[in-house]
């Protein structure tokens, strides 16, 4: 049978169709779609349509994230985001020993991954300040796009504020003082890894693998590549926590 | 009766021989209500913020039973022992010194022994005489390990009382036997618990006591406390004399000593999982280095400080690494 594997992230919602361990099908929702064409509230419990989504009944259907504790329980089995995340890294790796940064929207997560196992982990909590929400906010001010705003490490200009509103006023107090775009966007990369670097600090270790949509970013792979013996960027890293979901339900 | 304060394990049956009611000073420490004033007191009479809470502890209990004598092991467990063994000096305490040879020989032991013999005025035959008379009690509590690991009947957090209890003998065989006697009846009678994960605990015995209990709750059980057994001398039976007994003991040796009995352990009660308790501020938090490259199983290693009750933070961790430990085991079957 076919596996479902639903992520229901802060920013988008990761879709992803497993068949005899391939993937087969993969795709994102905005999270706000989402809910309003895909979903049915019934008896308090959200009820994903499958079926409009393009899917047959017939199917495992595994879920995690925000709202995994809301979905129908009928039809989804949910786990937890850890796990989810840490199922799809060993399921793309083949790895059973290294340490998971996971940046999504607003989350941060570090992973540390032994015999296949979770060791120990950490999480952000109260300030989303080293999440992709900041990198958004970030190349709407600077005007460029998200892909290229990433790729920039080099000579960053110095952000000190630790909070990413005062961050904003800061970088435009920098544009009028006449930096570089390079350098602009390398302080905003630079200084999204500082604010993930006491999160990271008790996980010193040889291999750090990353997911989630801020493991795209070119400068933040540079800058951890310092810290780290092994830096692995993985294939799909937007997607992992749903392939988790569908690992595991490969798996049981 | 002469009232003697004790670190860790030593050879109790020279101290009963020698008339003594002994106390652990650590179990007085951690199961007292005034645990946390225990530590405080030793932080403001200067004891640094970077030293461990057993230490602080075993200070803080020490000057609030009363002791006038303490026994305290100088080669073998905690080298801060030392230092407290000064400080307490200072304040009018005796202090007798035991230790466990790092040579860890048949010979060397038997000096030490001879020597904490002669400090306390005892003969060999009468230590032997205690040592014969405790073997029931001894009994008692491998009685209820096999309750704990073979009938899965007795919980984690009784099976690590009931072991440490025997440092001490709670300053008075007699009854620690009764007490002992009477849980395995009330034990036996229970229905054998059905948790999937059979787990084992290795380290010093936890500040945190409520990690027993938690993990419990996750489909799990606790078979096999390492350290709290150490305590109770489980293989007594087996050696000819005190010195061998002594010999025997895993706790204050060499790790790769310890790691023989525990992987033997291992196999025997079939463990899925170790969780691996280190105290801050400990050289044994560096031993986990070489524990987790020895031992194929998995291992979770909890460090813990002053409290007495899991963070928020380790339960989750806890909670992760046991959800996944069952879907191995669960893959296993």
């Amino acid at each position: 049978m076919k596996i479902l594997g639903i992520d229901l992230g802060s920013r988008e919602v990761k879709i992803v169709l497993m068949d005899k361990n391939s993937i087969i099908h993969k795709q994102k929702i905005s999270t706000m779609t989402f809910y309003k064409n895909y979903c049915l509230y019934k008896n308090g419990k959200l009820e994903v349509d499958i079926k409009n989504l393009g899917f047959s009944e017939d199917v495992v259907a595994v879920s995690t994230g925000y709202g995994r504790n809301n979905t129908d329980i009928s039809k989804f089995r949910q786990i937890t985001e850890i796990k989810a995340h840490v199922y799809g890294a060993i399921y793309q790796t083949d790895l059973k020993e290294f340490i998971l940064l996971d940046v999504g929207g607003q989350d941060v997560k570090v992973i540390k991954v032994e015999k296949g196992l979770i060791t120990d982990l950490e999480m952000n909590d109260k300030c989303a300040a080293s999440c992709g929400r900041y990198l958004e906010n970030m190349s709407m001010v600077l005007e460029i796009p998200l892909e290229k705003l990433t790729e920039y490490f080099e000579a960053p200009v110095e952000l000190n504020s630790t909070c990413s509103v005062f961050s904003e006023s800061e970088l435009i107090g920098k544009i009028a003082e006449g930096v570089s775009m390079e350098r602009l966007c390398a302080g905003v990369n630079y200084s999204l890894y500082r604010k993930l670097r006491p999160l990271l600090f008790k996980f010193k270790g040889k291999r750090l693998v990353m997911s989630g949509g801020v493991a795209k970013s070119k400068s933040l792979a540079y800058y951890l590549t310092k810290d780290f013996d092994e830096v692995i960027m993985l294939k799909e890293p937007q997607f992992n926590g749903a392939i988790g979901c569908c690992s595991y339900g490969s798996l049981f | 009766m002469r009232k003697i304060g004790i670190t860790t394990t030593v050879p109790v049956e020279i101290l009963l021989a020698a008339n003594c009611k002994v106390i652990d000073l650590n179990n007085v420490f951690i199961s007292g209500d005034s645990y946390s004033e225990d530590i405080e007191r030793a932080e403001r009479d200067g004891f640094p913020k970077s030293s461990c809470a057993w230490i602080k502890g075993i200070y803080g209990a020490c000057l609030r039973c009363g002791i006038s004598e303490i026994v305290g092991v100088q080669e073998g467990d905690c080298s801060n022992t030392g230092a407290l063994l000064e400080v307490l000096k200072t304040r009018g305490i005796k202090v007798y010194h035991f230790s466990y040879p790092a040579s860890h020989n048949v010979s060397d032991i038997t000096i030490e022994m001879n020597k904490f013999m002669k400090a306390f005025n005892v003969s060999l035959e009468q230590t032997e005489a205690v040592r014969t008379s405790l073997s029931t009690i001894r009994k008692y509590a491998k009685a209820i390990d096999e309750l704990t690991y073979i009938d899965n009947k007795a919980t984690g957090f009784e099976n690590h009382i009931s072991q440490v209890t025997l440092s001490d003998f709670d300053g008075n065989p007699q009854k620690c036997g009764q007490l002992l006697e009477a849980k395995i009846s009330e034990i036996s009678k229970r229905q054998p618990r059905k948790q999937l994960l059979r787990l084992g605990y290795i380290g010093v015995p936890p500040m945190i006591c409520d990690v027993f209990e938690y993990a419990e709750r996750f489909n799990a059980c606790f078979v096999y406390n390492e350290v709290q057994r150490e305590f109770s001398f489980p293989r007594a039976a087996q050696a000819k004399d005190i010195y061998e007994q002594y010999y025997d003991y895993t706790y204050p040796y060499d790790l790769n000593f310890r790691l023989l009995e525990i992987k033997k352990q291992i196999r025997q009660r079939r463990l899925d999982g170790i969780i691996h308790y280190t105290q801050s501020f400990c050289h044994r938090a560096i031993q986990d280095i070489v524990i987790k490259q020895e031992l194929d199983i998995p291992v979770f290693t909890i460090e813990g400080d002053k409290s007495n009750c899991l963070d928020s933070r380790t339960k989750l961790r806890l909670e992760a690494f046991l959800d996944m430990l069952v879907d191995l085991r669960g893959l296993k079957q």
